[in-house]
């Protein structure tokens, strides 16, 4: 005994050896597993990497802002929702971007770092959509507990206003242009406007027959366009509450919509096969994907569908052009985003984003950046090349 | 007096309201989501959700899980009359209950699930009923996996008679030739693994995709360009 002390002294070896080291080559052997793994995750990534520098995709300081497309892999995949995300949204000035969740949390982001900035509490059930002005000092948000809520984004990111009318799950909400009111939508199948200085509701339009999903307001603020369970796009006229028109053709519920810029007419004039400058298409165009698992591009003025897209395998659940006006940019709930050449009327990229259904997604007015959210309840920064 | 057929919210006995409050997120989901399908019953369907095919078959199709551990048939009848029903509008439903009902006889088990099917039917009437037969539970050969037979047996004589009801037998080839069930099947003897998951529900699977695209025109079998 008294040499076995005499060697631990030796050795430096205090007392409680066995419980220090007990269960270590086990930890290491486990450590080496996970190691293998993340090895293993980071070369298939490696792969895509190499695979579309081979496919022949420009360099970063090659890029063009009109031709600049999201390319996989993802720039950075966030964690922190609880739920499945909801509604992903950039600032239109700062390098931030916002997620909406079924948590009833909203969280800012940096989109160019990756880091979480902060989180805003208020909403007592699933946030549905969430919307900035265009100067991005007020966010709109509005959610499944009834309620649109203002919150100021300039000093104190607290909710400084909450709006109450609808009668059931508010699913979507927006700024008109000028910034001075919000339009809302809900299962409760109106459309309301509310002034943001007072918080009152101002106009109510009914008309649609079932729970309206989307709406969003013409880049003029002249029109708002509606999509609903009742299978229609309805546009509005805003001044007179008038249903302009209401446009027929998806076979399933319509769920996202998105206004084209002004950019993006000559390519969806040329896809609607209309050669001279005679017979063009004026718009205002608009575009809406459905649970029919296709995407539609309409002349509003018109009424007329001019292209139609297919290719998804599910719902389509996300719709947004690129600033450049050639392209548009869909998420799905066949957990793709997929990239279409509207000149050509065809899937010119498909993107495997998430591991579930892909609720939104955002494409940035300037910088070379898409944003994805996901029931997976990450979400995604994918850098455009 | 057959106690299958009563609406009966589960009492209380600990004390920490959990079944009522599974009850009222389960009302709060009804009011946001749109689900095309909607899974209703016991353990069974709850633990479906945590599986690998939940994730890879369902969760794609648009699913809701209103699956609670240990209800009986009242339970869900209540549950169906209280709201789980109300504000959805899914093209199927897939109803498995029934294993928990130790104290009833097979013929009141059916005539139960016969009710909650009758008022499926009068809240939606274009909407099908999927009923996967009961699953065998206990490792050994035991009386209640006998009466679990017998409910079986009158859910293929009676129920698949009814109109818009479409019965899958799903209960095939977890009673091993000597009588076992596997811990490969059933970690529990009762609820199912990924492996058994995938044997059970593959049949339900098939049935939700006829019956989801049975509307879709026929895509056109030429190889794309």
């Amino acid at each position: 005994m008294d040499a076995l002390e005499a060697f631990k002294k030796e050795a430096d070896m205090p007392g409680e050896v066995e419980r220090k080291f007990g269960g270590l080559l086990e930890k290491k052997w486990t450590s080496v597993i996970r190691l293998q793994k993340k090895v293993m995750e980071l070369e298939s990534k490696l792969n895509e990497a190499e695979k579309e520098y081979i496919e022949g995709a420009p360099t970063r300081g090659k890029r063009c802002p009109t031709e600049w497309i999201p390319r996989p892999p993802e720039k950075f995949s966030l964690t922190g929702h609880r739920a499945p995300v909801t509604r992903v949204i950039f600032h239109p000035l700062f390098s931030i971007m916002v997620s909406a969740s079924e948590d009833a949390t909203i969280k800012v982001w940096d989109f160019e770092t990756g880091e979480y900035e902060r989180t805003l509490k208020g909403h007592t059930d699933s946030i549905q959509d969430i919307a900035f002005d265009s100067s991005g000092k007020v966010l709109v948000s509005c959610s499944a507990d009834m309620s649109i809520k203002l919150w100021d984004f300039q000093q104190s990111y607290e909710c400084v206003r909450t709006m109450l009318g609808h009668d059931h799950n508010v699913s979507s909400v927006s700024f008109m242009p000028a910034g001075d009111f919000v339009i809302s939508c809900s299962r409760d199948k109106t459309i309301k406007m509310w002034e943001v200085s007072t918080g009152y509701c101002v106009k109510t339009f009914t008309g649609h027959r079932e729970w309206v999903r989307m709406v969003r307001a013409s880049p003029d603020g002249s029109l708002l366009a509606s999509c609903s369970n009742d299978q229609t796009v309805r546009i509005w006229l805003v001044s007179n509450k008038e249903c302009r028109g209401e446009l027929r053709a998806h076979e399933h519920v319509v769920e996202c919509l998105a206004w084209a810029p002004e950019a993006a007419s000559s390519a969806i004039n040329e896809a609607a096969g209309v050669d001279n400058r005679k017979g063009a298409h004026m718009g205002p165009f608009l575009a809406s994907g459905s649970r029919d698992k296709t995407i539609r591009i309409w002349d509003v003025s018109a009424g007329v569908c001019l292209i139609l897209l297919t290719g998804h395998d599910n719902w389509v659940r996300g719709v947004v052009f690129h600033p450049g006006g050639k392209f548009l940019v869909s998420a799905s709930d066949d957990k793709t985003l997929r990239v279409w050449d509207l000149r050509n009327k065809r899937c010119m990229k498909t993107l495997e984003a998430h591991k579930h259904f892909c609720t939104s997604l955002d494409f940035h007015k300037s910088h070379p950046y898409v944003i994805s959210g996901s029931v997976d309840q990450t979400v995604k920064v994918w850098e455009c090349r | 007096m057959n106690l299958c057929t009563i609406p009966t919210a589960v009492e209380d006995p600990e004390g920490d309201q959990r079944w009522m409050s599974i009850h009222n997120r389960f009302l709060s989901e009804t009011r946001e989501k749109d689900a095309d399908v909607i899974f209703i019953g016991d353990s069974i369907i709850q633990a479906l959700q945590h599986t690998d095919v939940w994730n890879e078959w369902f969760a794609p199709l648009h699913c809701l899980n209103f699956g609670i551990h240990k209800d009986q048939v009242q339970n869900v009848l209540w549950r169906i009359q209280n709201g789980e029903l109300d504000h959805v509008n899914p093209k199927v439903i897939v109803l498995h209950v029934g294993t928990n009902n130790h104290s009833n006889t097979p013929e009141e088990i059916v005539n139960g699930l016969t009710e909650i099917i009758s008022i499926i039917n009068e809240k939606h009437n274009n909407t099908y009923v999927v009923v996967p037969t009961l699953l065998p539970r206990g490792q050994y050969p035991n009386p209640i996996r006998e009466r679990l037979i017998q409910v079986n047996d009158l859910i293929k004589k009676q129920i698949s008679q009814m109109p818009k009801v479409e019965v899958v037998i799903i209960d095939n080839g977890f009673v091993q030739p000597d009588g076992t069930i596997s811990h490969h099947d059933m970690y529990d003897y009762l609820l199912l693994t990924n492996a058994g998951c995938r044997k059970a529900f593959e049949p339900v699977y098939d049935m939700l995709l006829q019956l989801l695209n049975e509307d879709e025109p026929d895509r056109e079998l030429t190889p794309t360009k």
